[in-house]
């Protein structure tokens, strides 16, 4: 049965100011994305990363990024990641970097790299909160991160069925 | 007693056989013009800065910072002896491929011969006249 492999990159879009995060979305990295490989790679790079390149998952909040592209062709997509220096959206440039978390073949994999990787970093959040009243917040966010908890949440059902339905 | 690709190990001989062992190779290239008139009167520069725009075109930044050597230029015929690393041969080819037009006068580029060895470019039996 043949199967078409993807790679999905998790990133996390690291800007000069937090609150520039606010202002991109899933089509502004998508084009950035797109315009660095071009310039970067050229026509062979485009050419060979246009067709299954697509932002699957972006979180505002926190600047994490899921970014799918076709196996063969990932490396392309991860060295250009790297000369990325600025996000391009409505005539506005926010400088910023990309961080690559992690590397997977499923979205699912990288859902539960993601939910260890919060984890690890709220504990880091806490270590640095300044005020009680953010120790307090963040700790209850801790102690609420149950797996209980997380089953009821909607949200990430979306993407299982997502990963499954990849058909093109 | 000791042969190229021949490592001594003590008292046993290991042998290695690569499929493609060059670290370099060379390519003799002619740029030939459609007006067959006075032509395209080029420097070796401006020979070397139509091969790295012709590199970025496809390759993009990464394809136009390959190491590419032009280490012999003849401007009366347009034809020059390129050096590039073994790795990286696929692209500059396919680059040198799509070239269509220089100075805005259309052109190609014509690859005569390749070889990993320099001095398989010195003599063609084609173009080798014995008086």
């Amino acid at each position: 049965m043949v199967r078409f492999k993807s790679r999905y990159l998790l990133c996390e879009i690291v800007f000069e100011k937090p609150q520039y995060r606010q202002h991109i979305d899933v089509g502004s990295v998508n084009r950035n994305v797109r315009n660095a490989i071009s310039q970067m790679h050229g026509d062979f790079g485009i050419g060979c990363c246009s067709l299954r390149l697509e932002v699957t998952y972006l979180n505002a909040y926190t600047g994490i990024v899921l970014i799918r592209c076709q196996k063969d062709f990932y490396r392309i997509l991860s060295t250009t990641l790297l000369f990325i220096t600025f996000l391009e959206t409505k005539n506005q440039k926010f400088p910023c970097f990309f961080n690559t978390l992690h590397v997977a073949g499923t979205i699912r994999s990288c859902q539960k790299f993601l939910i260890q990787y919060n984890r690890r970093q709220l504990v880091l959040l806490l270590r640095d909160c300044k005020t009680k009243k953010e120790r307090e917040s963040v700790q209850t966010s801790l102690l609420q991160c149950s797996l209980k908890v997380w089953n009821e949440d909607q949200p990430y059902h979306g993407y299982e069925e997502m990963e499954g339905a990849d058909t093109d | 007693m000791s042969r190229p690709g021949v490592e001594w190990r003590g008292s046993a001989a290991e042998r290695r056989v690569h499929r493609n062992p060059s670290h370099y190779q060379y390519l003799k290239v002619g740029l030939e013009c459609e007006p067959r008139g006075p032509g395209l009167r080029l420097s070796d520069a401006a020979f070397k800065q139509t091969i790295v725009a012709a590199l970025r075109g496809l390759h993009g930044e990464i394809g136009a910072a390959l190491p590419v050597d032009v280490l012999k230029f003849e401007e009366r015929s347009l034809t020059a002896i390129l050096r590039v690393r073994g790795s990286d041969l696929v692209k500059l080819w396919s680059a040198l491929t799509l070239v269509a037009s220089c100075k805005d006068k259309k052109c190609a580029f014509r690859i005569i011969q390749v070889s990993p060895f320099l001095l398989a470019l010195a003599g063609n039996s084609r173009e080798f006249i014995l008086d």
